[in-house]
């Protein structure tokens, strides 16, 4: 405290209270030391667990970061799989369609060797029917052609008369001639019924020229006993000369396929040409022509 | 190029020996000697030596029955493939002619893409 001078005032405590303040302030000392060695050691805990708790934090952000960068590297893996997934598609794509591509000029080859068959076929029997003038071997060469390359069983050649009136029954093969009846054009007079039905188509197709051909299968043509399995007619000049009638398949010959219409139509223009050339042939008594008259046709 | 395989085809009909004959030609590598029948097939046997035989059952003179049963016993051609070729389609033929040893059947009316393909069977040439 000040005095009024300006002097510091002196305060006198009596002895026995300046013990007591003494103790006073030594025990607030001490208090205050002790409550602030309290709170350093407070602090340094508190210190230590903050410190510990940076730790934690880093250890995290650490193993976020680590995870943060394995995540890209999925999303990364993932986009690769997808883009090798596209690929992999087209792919996939690129090999159906070159399968199909394959399939189909296979199946294409197929086709075309199968065509390649058929018209060395026709042109094998078509050189065969004209390779030779002997009569015997004409119809020989046309019996190996219905039976071994159209599997006919049994059929016969029918050729008209010089009136047109009857088509007679000039060879056969799976089938007697003799047992074969000749066709009245124009009437049907025979008693049975199969020679009739077949006269009738015979006739038919004789007087049209369209010839008739069964669609119907093997088991089936057999149980129509009065109907051929095919009567082709024979042209020469487009004039029909006569039939050729099929009256049955061979056993493994389930119907006709597509080369054997083939075969009858061209059965149907060279047979004729074949036979009639054989005919004059014969009746020449197998003499060729004289030079002289080659020479005349070609003037 | 000369040939890998060689064959022989006995059939009668100079028709069927045509057609075989062009079936065949569309074969790789193989080479094709005819003959009229089983005698003449007896006879091309003796003179060379072939990987398949493909012969017609009913001929003249020998049939391809009898050609089969000779092949058999022969001892340079015993292991060749046979494939019988006829009109006959019964059950009964097919067993008589595998009986006597025939490697294979087929009947008429003949396919070119059917012989091709059993012939390349028999010489184990890829199709």
């Amino acid at each position: 405290m000040a005095d009024k001078r300006g002097g510091k005032k002196k305060i006198s405590v009596p002895p026995d209270m300046s013990a007591g303040l003494k103790m006073q302030r030594d025990t607030f000392v001490h208090t205050f030391f002790k409550k602030g060695a309290e709170f350093t050691e407070e602090l340094l805990r508190e210190n230590e667990r903050l410190r510990k708790h940076a730790i934690e934090l880093e250890s995290d952000n650490a193993r976020l970061r680590t995870q943060l960068a394995s995540d890209e590297a999925i999303r990364e893996l993932l986009r690769t799989v997808d883009q090798l997934e596209k690929e992999k598609q087209q792919l996939l794509s690129h090999v159906h369609e070159a399968e199909a591509n394959s399939t189909r000029y296979s199946s294409r080859h197929q086709e075309m060797e199968e065509e390649l068959s058929n018209l060395a076929n026709l042109y094998i029997a078509s050189y065969q029917l004209h390779s030779t003038l002997r009569l015997g071997t004409v119809v020989k060469h046309l019996r190996e052609l219905l039976a071994q390359l159209v599997g006919a069983r049994s059929h016969a050649y029918y050729v008209a008369n010089p009136e047109r009136t009857e088509l007679v029954p000039i060879a056969s093969d799976g089938v007697s001639l003799s047992q074969l009846s000749r066709v009245v054009v124009g009437a049907h007079s025979e008693p049975v019924a199969r020679a009739a039905g077949i006269a009738r188509i015979a006739e038919r197709v004789f007087l049209t020229g369209v010839p008739h051909i069964t669609e119907r299968g093997r088991d089936e043509a057999s149980t129509a006993r009065d109907e051929p399995a095919a009567c082709v007619p024979m042209r020469m000049d487009d004039v029909v000369i006569g039939v050729i009638v099929v009256f049955s398949l061979l056993e493994q010959k389930q119907h006709f396929v597509q080369v054997d219409y083939e075969f009858f139509k061209m059965l149907g223009a060279h047979a004729a040409t074949a036979l009639v050339g054989a005919l004059l042939f014969a009746n020449a008594e197998g003499k060729l022509p004289s030079l002289e008259a080659l020479h005349n046709l070609g003037t | 190029m000369s040939a890998e395989y060689s064959c022989l085809v006995v059939e009668d009909s100079p028709m069927m020996r045509q057609l075989l004959v062009f079936a065949l030609s569309r074969v790789k590598n193989l080479r094709v000697t005819e003959a009229d029948d089983g005698v003449d097939g007896l006879r091309k046997l003796a003179g060379g030596r072939f990987d398949i035989i493909l012969t017609d059952i009913n001929m003249p003179i020998m049939d391809g029955l009898k050609l089969v049963k000779r092949v058999r016993t022969d001892p340079v051609h015993k292991d060749t493939p046979v494939i019988v070729i006829t009109t006959e389609g019964s059950v009964e033929d097919r067993k008589r002619a595998l009986e006597l040893g025939a490697n294979a059947y087929i009947t008429k009316p003949i396919q070119a893409p059917q012989v091709i393909a059993k012939v390349k069977e028999l010489l184990k040439i890829a199709p």
